[in-house]
């Protein structure tokens, strides 16, 4: 998996590409920092590029949620499709985190 | 009893040709008195119509005898067929109603569980697993972050170790070069010596502490590490394809449901149906009582020809009585062809033929019938054509 950020005035935009798996655990953690660091309080996590997500990833969102209230900032899943937006169904992750199409 | 114009009714019944005497005019015209002109061609042939008729009558009346028994067995065996069969369909339809009535529930410990709340119930179980599925990864991520950490902080321990045992050889060099200057100093450094091989002495303890945690350190590490690789092991394990198993099950019950309702709505229109005909056959066994109704007109039927016969019998006799013994019976023969012609059944033909050739006048002259009696003469199985 690798990610891009972009910072608007609103709302910091990050763009997830290819498979978010355990072994990205180390990266996600650099992002969360990222996302604490910047001035935005939306963070908007963009998942249109996410191919696929496991079990440890859905669990990495979570904390990412949890981060972001710590840090009094909203975290935002966007445009998930294919097998991310079926787990995210199945998982009921709207429960907990918005997500918007 | 008599029955002035009997003989005149009958005559007239057939067609003239069957009966050559009717067409004569002397029987028309009746003459004065009670005395009539009558020729003996005439009274032989009455004679002879008159006595195939009585026969005939016998042997209507046994028919129509045989007829309506026949009608009644036959219908009071349909009858109780058709009541089995109201039976069985009545059956039948409670069997499916039976079966409709389970096909929507099943059987849970002795209990009778609706499939929808089952459903409902499985469904619900699921969603638990999945979100259970969901917080241990999520607990498992935290975990392998945080020993992230302690890992880092052991490392830094170890170090921290390493900076020990430094200070400690700086210390020990500084002690054992305090030692040597002291004994340059003579008696004045004598107490300075003692302080300095004190300090040699700490440093020494201080190494054997420094070493010591080193040792618990390292065991430490080793666990973290371990508990580290463990915890990654599990975290690693990709648990997204079970709880994507849910999407398949849900569906399956769905299709279960949805494919009971199916079986329910189709049978319960099979036990309307098997209702139905129940009720149908019903009817139809009512509709068969027209036989009682038969029955009683054929034997009112009989009755008349019982009085027919009687009344032909006895006229018959009369005028038998009154005719000169020249004049004997003469056979209808065209009559009785046109009669026998009717009789296609070969059983009832028989019968006819039983009875008037056999109880009555020679009867196959000319070829009418082609009887072999040869067995037994009277009875048994006579066999015609």
């Amino acid at each position: 998996m690798d990610y891009g950020i972009e910072v608007r005035d609103q709302e910091a935009v990050v763009c997830l590409r290819g498979r978010l798996t355990f072994n990205d655990h180390g990266k996600l953690r650099t992002l969360i920092g990222e996302m604490g660091q910047n001035r935005a309080r939306r963070q908007v996590l963009d998942l249109s590029s996410l191919e696929f997500v496991d079990s440890a990833g859905i669990g990495m969102l979570l904390i990412a949620r949890e981060e972001m209230a710590n840090a009094d900032k909203q975290l935002i899943l966007r445009a998930a499709g294919g097998q991310v937006k079926r787990v995210l169904t199945v998982a009921q992750i709207a429960k907990i985190v918005p997500i918007e199409d | 009893m008599a029955f002035p114009d009997a003989a005149s009714r009958h005559t007239a019944t057939p067609s003239p040709s069957a009966l050559p005497g009717a067409s004569e005019p002397e029987a028309a015209h009746p003459a004065d008195g009670d005395k009539v002109a009558v020729t003996a061609d005439l009274l032989s042939t009455w004679l002879g119509f008159a006595d195939v008729q009585r026969r005939t009558l016998d042997i209507l009346r046994g028919e129509l005898t045989r007829t309506s028994d026949h009608v009644e067995s036959s219908t009071l065996d349909l009858s109780d067929r058709f009541r089995e069969l109201a039976q069985k369909a009545l059956d039948q339809s409670e069997r499916v109603a039976e079966i409709v009535d389970k096909a929507g529930s099943v059987d849970i410990d002795g209990e009778r569980v609706p499939l929808d709340t089952l459903v409902v119930t499985m469904q619900d179980v699921i969603t638990d697993m999945v979100t259970n599925i969901v917080t241990l990864s999520r607990h498992a991520m935290s975990m392998v972050y945080l020993l992230d950490d302690v890992q880092k902080d052991v490392a830094e321990l170890e170090k921290s170790i390493g900076d020990i045992d430094g200070i400690n050889r700086q210390t020990n060099f500084l002690a054992l070069n305090a030692t040597i200057e002291a004994s340059r100093a003579g008696d004045a450094g004598r107490t300075f010596a003692v302080v300095a091989q004190e300090v040699r002495h700490l440093s020494r303890s201080t190494g054997d502490l420094a070493e010591r945690m080193r040792s618990k350190v390292t065991a430490v590490v080793k666990g973290v590490r371990n508990g580290h690789d463990i915890l990654r092991q599990i975290a690693n394990t990709d648990m997204s394809p079970q709880m994507l198993a849910k999407e398949r099950i849900d569906k399956t019950m769905e299709s279960l449901v949805e494919q009971t309702a199916h079986f329910q709505s189709v049978l319960q229109t099979a036990a309307a149906v098997s209702s139905d005909m129940s009720a149908t056959i019903a009817h139809v066994v009512t509709g068969m009582q027209f036989q009682d109704l038969t029955k009683q007109r054929i034997e009112a039927i009989n009755d008349s020809l019982v009085i027919m016969g009687a009344g032909l019998g006895e006229l018959e006799a009369r005028i038998r009585a009154e005719v000169p013994p020249g004049i004997g019976v003469r056979e209808p023969q065209e009559w009785l062809d046109q009669l026998l012609g009717r009789f296609t059944l070969s059983e009832m033909r028989q019968r006819f033929v039983r009875k008037l050739l056999l109880e009555g006048t020679a009867l196959d002259e000319n070829g009418v019938l082609d009887l072999d009696a040869g067995s037994d003469g009277t009875g048994g199985d006579i066999e015609l054509f």
